[in-house]
């Protein structure tokens, strides 16, 4: 044995400032609902839950009511019947240990005996199948509940915005990994994929976008059967993108020291067993302007350093290149698409990419990408765009206090604004970006401003839970609770699906299919 | 929301099994610390920061280890992924700082 010191320094969320001399009574029971199941809601259901009851134990919010707290529900709506959001449905399927965090969020629904000697008694379940905005409205979820969490993430992404998107063979990059992922609502993007890939050891792709959400899809792309047969990627996917993609270019207006991507991502990219990984120096110099210098000094720069390290490395190495292999993805800067161009076989369907070479202007941090008046058309049978998604408002939902801009609820520290009781984390919080890890200061950020704020709520008693299984029962909706989800995940692990031993699960991508195994 | 000034210390001492690690060990007491990878690699959820003579004495980082340290909030010269550290006897009596407005 070891006797070791571990400190930290409390967050915000127990300063007695926020507390003090109150004499508004605190509900015995505070009901809660939380829209969306990804990481944002589990961590904020995780954080109020466990700040509520830490608090009460001690005795850290003495001098205000809050000991008249006695429980706390938390109801966690879910439009498909299985939670966790991005983390299935975006996390790519080749990085399970990325999901390994489910694990951490199931134990949210299933609480060991221990907990239940809390002064505070919580009680997180999970509300599967049901869509807020059409089988259930925020409003309604408003008269059912204390508080309101909108934690849905973003649904839509942002165009381009160029001549020829609309040509077949244009998609989202959303749009790709959802399928790939399995997500019941893309499946039928298959038919459209399958037809411009229907030969993928002679097929091209353009990813535009530098995040790592291009760089999945290049991955995915170019890993194909042999690299993914072993991982929870759907059937369909493996069918469509069969060895992998010849080639796949990843191409964005900026520089290489601008680039969203992660350095994790991009060194998986050189590590790939048959795919050569290309980056051209000369776009690596064109980029290093004086102000990309002074990005590459200024304080927190060892991420950036690390990648410039990285992209040099294999560009020396891909300038070198003796072997040739058969596939390759090719990561490349200063590039701004600036119309998708047709066919000349097929006037309808896509076959170049034209960009405009750029080079960068402005200050350091602020540098923008401006036209050189040089072109290059790139030959693409598909383009996936993956610029950044976008947040939009659930039908019926007030559009007042929504930046359409930005694709988020207007918001300070995630109290929406001009509505009462009613708070926002994750993406549609902040707007897309970050790292799973990402949401848990975010969501410790929210549930301080729910927990400044339960003071306020009204003492009116309110139904929440059951409440709102008394209107899914009179909407005749069939909800998924969290003993439903195992039995569908369990059908989803069962060997008789799987491809391989190690495989993790096959997805159902159907929601009829999930709601067969109740 | 000011940062700083107000903030409370809390100082756990715990007695830790020789070759678990870090993160194992804050968990196995109740202490805060996030582990979203459970151990693997993928996240900076477990960042912790160590002093300079135990930092020193620490087995070397894999790049993997960087790689994840880049995305973790407040990285010091002396910051360490929980998860890759097991502990050892030298270790006796040393303090770690679970990062201030970190995970």
């Amino acid at each position: 044995m070891s006797r070791i010191n571990l400190i930290r320094r409390q967050s915000n969320l127990t300063k007695k400032s926020y507390y003090h001399s109150t004499s508004i009574s605190l509900k015995p029971k505070i009901s809660v609902a939380i829209v969306g199941s990804g990481p944002s809601a589990c961590y904020t259901a995780k954080y109020l839950s466990s700040t509520l009851k830490q608090q009460s134990k001690k005795g850290l919010l003495t001098g205000t009511n809050i000991d008249d707290l006695e429980r706390v529900d938390i109801d966690i709506m879910e439009k498909l019947p299985i939670p966790f959001g991005l983390v299935r449905m975006g996390v790519a399927p080749d990085h399970p240990e990325v999901k390994n965090v489910e694990n951490d969020f199931a134990q949210l629904f299933a609480p060991s005996d221990s907990e239940k000697e809390e002064n505070i008694e919580s009680s997180i379940e999970f509300f599967g199948n049901v869509g807020v905005g059409t089988d259930v409205s925020v409003e309604e979820l408003r008269s059912l509940y204390d508080v309101v969490v909108l934690a849905y993430g973003c649904e839509s992404d942002r165009k381009l915005g160029i001549p020829g998107e609309d040509l077949e063979g244009v998609y989202s990059a959303r749009e790709f990994v959802s399928w790939y992922n399995g997500h019941p609502d893309y499946v039928h993007m298959g038919e459209k994929f399958q037809k411009v890939l229907h030969d993928p050891r002679n097929s091209s792709v353009v990813v535009v976008g530098q995040g790592n959400v291009a760089l999945d899809c290049a991955r995915i792309l170019a890993k194909g059967r042999d690299g993914l047969n072993d991982t929870d990627i759907a059937k369909h996917a493996l069918e469509v993108i069969g060895d992998g993609v010849k080639t796949t270019t990843v191409l964005g207006r900026r520089g290489h020291v601008q680039g969203a991507f992660t350095i994790k991502e991009l060194r998986e990219l050189t590590k790939l067993g048959d795919t050569d990984f290309i980056v051209e120096m000369s776009e690596l110099e064109a980029g290093n302007t004086e102000a990309t210098q002074a990005e590459l000094d200024g304080k927190g720069a060892r991420p950036k350093i690390r990648i410039d390290k990285l992209l040099r490395d294999a560009a020396e190495k891909s300038g070198s290149a003796s072997s040739k292999k058969e596939k390759q993805v090719k990561l490349r800067f200063l590039l701004n698409p600036t119309e998708f161009l047709a066919k000349n076989s097929d006037h309808t369907r896509l076959g170049q990419v034209r960009c405009e070479r750029t080079k960068l202007e402005g200050e350091p941090g602020h540098q923008r990408a401006v036209g050189t008046g040089g072109f290059e058309d790139i030959t693409a049978d598909m383009a996936l765009v993956s610029i950044g998604y976008k947040g939009v408002p659930l039908p019926g939902m007030d559009e007042s206090n929504f930046d359409f801009k930005r694709g988020v609820v207007k918001n300070t520290h995630g109290k929406v604004h001009g509505v009462e009781n009613t708070f926002v984390s994750g993406w549609l919080k902040r707007g897309p970006s970050g790292i799973i890890g990402t949401n848990i200061v975010d969501a410790k950020d929210t549930v301080s401003s729910i927990i400044k704020d339960l003071q306020n709520v009204p003492e009116d008693e309110i139904e929440g839970r059951y409440g709102l299984q008394t209107l899914l029962a009179k909407k005749k909706v069939q909800y998924v609770d969290w003993d439903g989800f195992l039995k569908i995940d369990k059908e989803e692990k069962s060997k008789t699906r799987l491809r391989t031993d190690s495989q993790p699960r096959e997805k159902f991508t159907n929601i009829d299919d999930m709601l067969k195994c109740l | 929301m000011q940062a700083g000034a107000n903030r409370q210390i809390s100082n756990h001492t715990v007695d830790a099994e020789v070759g678990k690690n870090l993160l194992d060990i804050a968990h196995d007491n109740n202490l805060e610390l996030e582990g979203a990878c459970g151990g693997e690699l993928a996240c900076a959820t477990c960042h912790l920061v160590f002093e300079q003579d135990i930092y020193d004495s620490l087995p070397e980082k894999e790049p993997e280890e960087d790689d994840m340290l880049d995305l973790a909030m407040e990285l010091t010269d002396t910051s360490r992924l929980g998860c890759q550290i097991c502990v050892t006897k030298d270790m006796d009596g040393m303090t770690v700082r679970i990062p201030d407005d970190g995970y």
